[in-house]
């Protein structure tokens, strides 16, 4: 077995919406599996298939070898999910709630809780009502942590959590796939997928739009540019392979296709280069081309520009 | 420098925007509550002159029902020797459109603020322009018109329909209104004690109970009722007496409570922090005992503080309906019931109802159980443990054997209570294992209710609380079938119909065998419909 996750055409219709479309999803064993979309994409949706928790209309979908809707305790013992807006019974305290967790997943370390609890700064004896939501993400980090499972799905894990804490969960996640583990890990912190995903997938309107590791897509793209010149670049946007060009006092910037990149830098030169910036595009413009028609263009230029 | 006026604007700014957003939100909660108090009030006003035809017939009925007992159940019973239809509709009736006003203006309270506040919802709000006594003052605006919207649809239904003088009538009405805005002001007070709008409704919910337990004890003893209902809340409207006194000045009694409850909500308000309650907060367990771990520890873990509060609270009732022999004993009877019964039968007869009574409240405890259940899916929770190995029918099941258990062990623990508060005062300790039994035998009633609840779970989780509308049938037939003449199949849906009304009469096993089967065939139907269906949440 290679895959731990594989979605073909799945749909699946709450009363007249379509939350997923056709879906696609191949998730390899081992790897860490970024899966990217705007809100209402259907991220959460595709998750609560997998856990078992809805019913796909049609489509096939495999997890762990098994079906999810049929197989879901014994597929259960072999996973682990956090949710990206964790909600916690009140009355009861995060230890307690890491405790009833681990046990109904079939046992967990206790060492491994006080690490965990140590790691992500927890305090396992205050009751539920009275963490922040940080804190509350941090239970349920740490639940799925203790459990000695074979995949995790994790849905915007580390939401409400601060920068610190958000390196120890990079951390985490990579002994997780030192020893083997599958990750699937939905996220809008492009940072933390850009670091830690082996490869992705993007979808959008209930559809995959995409999907490779990064460097697969970052082939498909384009080569931003930042360049200060002595004299003005403007026959550059002739070019055919240029995109969004702009020049601002001197400064230039656009994007150039990969093939085109060697025509473009020899009609550069002889225009007296002061300065210049290029790197591969950004998570952030890989997603930014894909959902590009709900970004009006002065948005996409600035993040270009930024980035 | 800020004079008393600004300060009080301050105050209360932002009170019209947050009206208009509470009337918006509840159009159609408060809409409904009056049109159903409305059809309350046209049934009522319309079925008591169809079923007795003339006034003489009333007259030997409403003899029957100025008995003690009946006094317990619907007041003090002014101006049953020969009533009229209004002053029966209006002194027979009145109770429930109190409790039925009280409720909805408890909830109305704590839902617009602590249900808000819990959720984090009153962060946003008082973010803006608002001040700090905003949101309390327009809760209670809010209740205050919705209480007068549905005193307005009495008093017009009652005078249209039935055609009784206006001076009574509007003492009926004005009565109901106040009544509930009384209990919106103790929720004012509830809301700032519990963290939790189901702790403050739950709070309130208690005051009123004990409202109507005082004021039956109260009324038991006497026509008219004695000193005793006096100190109950809901007693006071009942107390104008609509065409035979018509008295307005009890009416002075809820506008006070109404107000001194207010301000005290208000006072207790800017003693605690946002969010926060009266009740301390300390640091609990790190870890948890193994026997949670498993679905059927868990179940118990989660429900046994609702088993607990329903318990104590009926234990309590229990004891109290059970003492209430006593005046039951020395109340003067009519004398149409001393020459049918002596007071023994009397007596028996008194707890063989109560021996049914009780397991009403037990049949709503089981539908709070599974509302629990349904919460547990709406917050997104129950996702956390079905991520779990452990299959839905068997988390359920899990869930559902603790409710039946409880429900079981309440109902028996509620008969002794109710035994031991009849033994106390009339000596005779036989009476505790005899309503034991009494309450045991309508469980499997209970059970009929817990089965169609799970069967709404499991198909058509958004109808949950039409399993309300059984126990509300079930409970009105119950007190008022015989009253009104209906058919013998119409009571006969209520599932509280058909067990023996043990001590009175023999135990039966039949009806306690169908009913355990439908009770059986309900949750087998719930638990398959819930394997089937999607987890909704989010």
């Amino acid at each position: 077995m290679t895959d731990a996750i594989v979605m073909e055409n799945v749909v699946k219709r709450f009363g007249p919406t379509t939350a997923l479309d056709g879906t696609n999803l191949r998730v390899r064993t081992g790897e860490v599996h970024g899966f990217l979309g705007p809100n209402g994409a259907g991220k959460s949706t595709t998750i609560r298939v997998l856990l078992g928790l809805l019913r796909h209309d049609s489509g096939t979908v495999r997890l762990l070898d098994a079906d999810p809707w049929k197989d879901t305790v014994s597929l259960h013992r072999r996973l682990a999910y956090v949710p990206g807006d964790v909600q916690l019974w009140p009355n009861l305290t995060g230890g307690e709630i890491i405790d009833v967790f681990g046990r109904l997943r079939g046992g967990f370390s206790e060492a491994r809780k006080n690490d965990m609890c140590e790691r992500f700064a927890l305090d396992p004896r205050k009751k539920a009502r009275t963490y922040s939501k940080g804190n509350r993400q941090k239970v349920a980090l740490v639940s799925a942590l203790v459990s000695d499972v074979e995949l995790f799905l994790f849905d915007e894990p580390t939401s409400g959590l601060d920068p610190l804490m958000e390196a120890e969960f990079q951390e985490v996640v990579r002994e997780l796939t030192g020893e083997g583990r599958t990750v699937l890990l939905s996220s809008h912190i492009l940072a933390q997928v850009e670091s830690l995903a082996d490869r992705l997938s993007i979808i959008r309107d209930g559809q995959t739009v995409e999907s490779g590791s990064l460097a697969d897509l970052r082939h498909l793209s384009r080569t931003a540019i930042t360049v200060t010149t002595q004299h003005s670049t403007v026959g550059l946007a002739q070019l055919p392979g240029v995109h969004n060009w702009t020049e601002v006092e001197g400064r230039s910037q656009f994007e150039v296709d990969g093939p085109e990149l060697d025509t473009v830098l020899r009609v550069l030169t002889p225009l007296g280069v002061l300065s210049l910036v290029a790197h591969p595009p950004t998570l952030e413009q890989l997603l930014l081309r894909h959902y590009s028609d709900r970004v009006s263009p002065e948005t996409r230029a600035a993040t270009l520009g930024n980035s | 420098m800020t004079t008393v006026r600004e300060t009080r604007e301050t105050e209360l700014a932002g009170l019209p925007v947050l009206l208009g957003l509470m009337v918006r939100r509840d159009r159609f909660t408060i809409t409904a509550w009056t049109i159903g108090m409305g059809i309350f009030a046209l049934y009522v006003v319309a079925a008591i002159p169809m079923a007795y035809g003339e006034n003489g017939a009333l007259g030997e009925s409403a003899g029957l029902f100025a008995d003690p007992m009946s006094r317990l159940l619907i007041g003090p019973a002014y101006g049953f020797d020969d009533p009229t239809f209004a002053q029966f509709v209006t002194n027979g009736y009145g109770l429930y459109f109190l409790l039925l006003a009280a409720l909805m203006s408890i909830l109305s309270v704590s839902r617009h603020t602590r249900a808000d506040e819990q959720t984090t919802r009153a962060e946003l709000l008082r973010a803006n322009v608002v001040g700090r006594h905003a949101t309390l003052t327009a809760a209670m605006l809010l209740t205050v018109i919705a209480n007068v919207a549905i005193s307005l649809a009495i008093l017009l239904i009652t005078l249209l329909v039935g055609g009784y003088a206006f001076n009574g009538l509007a003492l009926f009405a004005v009565g109901i209104g106040l009544t509930g805005v009384a209990f919106a002001g103790v929720t004012a007070i509830t809301v700032q004690l519990s963290e939790y709008s189901r702790g403050a409704s739950g709070l309130a919910g208690m005051v009123l109970g004990a409202a109507f337990v005082i004021r039956g004890g109260g009324d038991l003893a006497a026509v008219g009722g004695s000193t005793l209902s006096w100190f109950a809340p809901l007693a006071w409207a009942q107390q104008t007496a609509p065409f035979v006194l018509d008295r307005w000045w009890p009416l002075l009694l809820p506008l006070a409570f109404a107000i001194v409850t207010t301000m005290c909500g208000f006072w207790l308000s800017t003693k605690r922090d946002f969010g926060a309650s009266h009740f301390q907060v300390k640091p609990g367990a790190a870890s948890a005992p193994a026997r949670w771990g498993t679905a059927l520890g868990w179940a118990w873990r989660q429900q046994r503080a609702l088993i607990f509060t329903w318990t104590a609270a009926l234990v309590v009732g229990g004891l109290a309906f059970g003492a209430f022999s006593e005046a039951l004993q020395d109340a003067e009877l009519p004398e149409i019931f001393a020459d049918l019964f002596t007071s023994d039968d009397l007596l028996m007869g008194y707890l063989a109802y109560m021996a049914k009574f009780m397991p009403y409240f037990v049949a709503a405890f089981t539908v709070m159980a599974v509302q629990t259940l349904r919460s547990e899916e709406t917050t997104t929770r129950l996702e956390s443990i079905l991520a779990m190995p452990i299959t839905r029918h068997h988390w359920l099941f899990a869930q559902l054997a603790v409710t039946a258990v409880a429900a079981t062990a309440i109902s028996l623990v509620v008969g002794w209570a109710t035994g031991v508060g009849a033994a106390v005062v009339v000596d005779d300790w036989s009476l505790v294992p005899d309503i034991g039994w009494a309450t045991l035998n309508y469980v499997p009633a209970v059970l009929v209710v817990l089965g169609l609840t799970t069967f709404l779970f499991g198909v058509m989780p958004r109808l949950i609380p039409l399993a309300w509308l059984l126990v509300g049938y079930a409970v009105f037939l119950g007190s008022f079938g015989d009253l009104l003449d209906v058919p013998s199949w119409v009571l006969g849906i209520s599932p509280f119909a058909h067990p023996a009304e043990m001590p009175v009469e023999r135990f039966e096993v039949m009806p306690c065998l169908i009913l355990s089967l439908i009770a059986v065939v309900g949750i087998v139907c719930g638990v398959f419909g819930f394997r089937r269906r999607d987890v909704s949440g989010g």
